[in-house]
């Protein structure tokens, strides 16, 4: 194979990689656009308190285990981090959103911004305000294929990532919670018309969104191997690209929108110039919402906008 | 409805809403006291980077404790140091300097840090004849600016980035380098000036480009610039990304040592990229390490019992704060141009760091610049240029 596309190739993985993770973010904002029409700007923050989790658990576990072998580790701060960003994500809905449901949009929107100023300044006062270093617990084990290499790291990535969005396609399609999430979203007095509590939907759709985030924040703190308290800002900038790119609402979208950004980042990045990585991102942008005003994947409703 | 019967149902908010402002205008008031000074301290307390204000927050309050426990600074005024949070942010920047502006107490202030807030606040200073010290901005172009009321304590990247490139250069005699900045005031100064005085030293630079601060992931870059082998990468910038940037290049095999400016000064940069990845790094800093100098150990002692490890420009905020301390008392009333008058006839001014004196443009007079180099997990130095 030659050099510049094995070049091309190892771009394309590097991109997926980082894709993968604004995917996982990305699904939080869309299931929540989808249930309450409502941009949830504390969303990354989220992703980021996922990420002081995950590293919080890694502390504790070296000084109380510290021969743990590393998948213990890891399913362990997955289920911590999941489980402390869900009971996040339903306290920020119950004590922010809840008491403005009904009120206009704007009122919505703003909160969701102090929420995550809130949050941002709570996480620097418990954590401090240097970069925190996480171990790093996943063995540096690198295939090579071809001459491509592949780090078990991004291995890790592309598994989980992967696995839970098979899982959420499921639980979404098939389970009875998720058909009353869809019969929310769709439409909401029509769904407590036939005894769906849409109070109770949107709380399980913000516990889903906000773990899937903190997954999301878990894998991307053991990749990168730093993390701070501002990272969820760059971080849902990004991810909430991607859930308008692929059609906010639409959660085949997100997915989509997550991966295709992250491989236009790494491309233009690689390719033309890192200093306008982020300008790709958002150029591409434009061109969809003028040729696709609803996104790559999203569904033509007016009424939702 | 009658009116009265809705002015009654209105009441208690209206009560409410009265009490609500009162809280938010009243302290204002309260605590405006006239034996006071008011110094500022613009620095980015929260944010990205709340990690260096507050180190430079802690070294002025450690200035004004000192002086205030000596006694008024000269009748019966005292010193309150005023915090004002710039994040980082030019536009918050203003904002800050225009509130002490409002403050007819405030006679001057410590600050910024970042050279993008400084250049930006530098002109309300002016406007308002307060008389601003930075502890860190070393971007050459605040002084340019032609503010009589700009001084700062620390040398600028004029004279940094140049020792970087003749180091580079003859002591370690490569050729051949690749440039990254973040895009900053302070960092693209800091790699333009490095790559002027590198390029007429005759070497060559194979690429210079700019990465976006608070970015994680550098990869593509790194894969483009490994392809053109350069002998050393030479980064103006900040630590965090660059530990990121040292962790991801050593993964992809790219073997050239990194080096940096006083922005990379910090061990956290060891802590967060492991010691064997920054072994081999360089950084130039301004000045040798507090720890060494035996002017500045009853600071530094005193500092870390009290805070913890010393920040990079801790000691720079308490010398700043001390030059300041002291032009008030020479100037001996409450007058912002007395003040201004007594900072720029600062001479000889003995500082933790050493002696000080400004030039016409307020940049300080013969700071030294130290190299240092990453080695076992610390920073070891290596030589101290003189200007």
């Amino acid at each position: 194979m030659n050099a510049a596309l094995q070049l091309f190739l190892q771009q394309l993985l590097n991109g997926l990689t980082i894709g993968m993770v604004y995917a996982l973010i990305a699904l939080g904002y869309t299931m929540v656009y989808g249930v309450i029409q409502l941009i949830n700007f504390a969303h990354g923050e989220v992703f980021m308190v996922g990420a002081y989790l995950a590293f919080t658990v890694i502390a504790v576990s070296f000084s109380i285990w510290p021969s743990a072998p590393f998948w213990v580790i890891l399913i362990l701060l997955f289920v911590f981090s999941m489980a402390g960003a869900s009971v996040l994500g339903a306290l920020i809905e119950k004590l922010a959103y809840r008491p403005l449901r009904g009120s206009p949009k704007l009122a919505v929107l703003i909160t969701s911004i102090g929420v995550s100023f809130f949050l941002q300044n709570a996480v620097m006062l418990i954590y401090g305000s240097k970069e925190q270093s996480l171990p790093e617990i996943i063995p540096n084990i690198q295939f090579n294929f071809a001459g491509i290499s592949f780090s078990l790291a991004q291995a890790i990535i592309f598994v989980v990532s992967i696995g839970l969005m098979f899982f959420l396609t499921w639980f979404v399609k098939s389970t009875k919670l998720g058909k009353a999430m869809r019969a929310s979203a769709e439409n909401p007095e029509g769904a407590q018309l036939v005894g769906i509590s849409v109070n109770h939907i949107v709380q399980v759709t913000f516990m889903t969104g906000s773990a899937l985030a903190a997954i999301g924040g878990a894998l991307f703190g053991m990749y990168y191997g730093s993390i701070n308290f501002h990272d969820g800002y760059l971080a849902g900038l990004k991810a909430f690209t991607a859930a308008v790119f692929g059609g906010i609402g639409s959660i085949p979208g997100a997915m989509v929108g997550g991966l295709l950004l992250g491989v236009f980042e790494g491309l233009g990045a690689g390719y033309i110039s890192s200093e306008w990585k982020d300008v790709f991102a958002f150029i591409i942008l434009g061109v969809v919402l003028i040729l696709r005003p609803s996104g790559i994947m999203g569904e033509n409703l007016s009424d939702k906008v | 409805m009658r009116f009265e019967q809705k002015l009654l149902r209105y009441l208690p908010r209206a009560w409410a809403l009265f009490f609500v402002i009162f809280l938010f205008v009243f302290p204002d008031f309260s605590y405006a006291k006239d034996d006071e000074l008011v110094i500022g301290l613009a620095a980015p307390l929260t944010g990205d980077q709340a990690y260096i204000g507050l180190g430079v927050f802690q070294g002025a309050w450690m200035a004004v404790e000192d002086a205030n426990t000596r006694g008024p600074v000269f009748g019966d005024k005292r010193i309150r140091l005023e915090p004002l949070d710039d994040q980082h942010n030019p536009t918050q920047a203003v904002l800050a300097a225009n509130k002490l502006a409002a403050n007819p107490d405030a006679i001057g202030v410590i600050g910024h840090f970042n050279s993008s807030c400084t250049k930006a606040a530098a002109a309300i200073y002016h406007e308002a004849r307060i008389v601003q010290i930075s502890p860190g901005s070393t971007n050459p172009e605040i002084s340019r600016q032609g503010f009589d009321t700009f001084f700062r304590v620390c040398a600028t990247d004029e004279v940094q980035a140049p020792t970087a490139a003749a180091f580079v250069f003859s002591k370690l005699g490569l050729k051949k380098i690749a440039i990254l900045d973040d895009q900053t005031t302070y960092g693209k100064g800091l790699a333009d000036e490095f790559e002027k005085k590198f390029s007429l030293l005759g070497g060559t630079v194979a690429q210079h480009s700019g990465i976006t601060q608070g970015e994680k992931d550098f990869t593509p870059l790194l894969t483009k610039i490994k392809s053109l082998n350069p002998e050393l990468i030479f980064y103006g910038g900040v630590y965090p990304e660059l530990a990121l940037l040292i962790k991801q290049s050593k993964k992809l095999g790219l073997t050239a040592p990194w080096m940096g400016g006083d922005g990379i000064y910090d061990v956290t940069l060891i802590k967060l990229a492991t010691p064997e990845h920054c072994e081999g790094t360089y950084a130039t800093m301004l000045g040798v390490d507090p720890h060494s100098l035996p002017a500045a150990k009853d600071f530094v002692t005193r500092y870390e019992a009290r805070y913890g490890e010393i920040g990079s420009f801790s000691a720079y905020a308490y010398d700043a704060t001390n030059v300041l301390i002291e032009a008030l008392r020479r100037a001996g009333k409450k007058d912002r141009e007395a003040v201004l008058s007594e900072v720029k006839h600062t001479k000889d001014f003995q500082g933790i760091l050493g002696k000080i004196n400004f030039d016409s443009k307020g940049d300080a007079v013969g700071r030294s610049v130290g190299i240092f180099k990453i080695e076992k997990g610390r920073f070891k130095f290596l030589e101290e240029v003189k200007p």
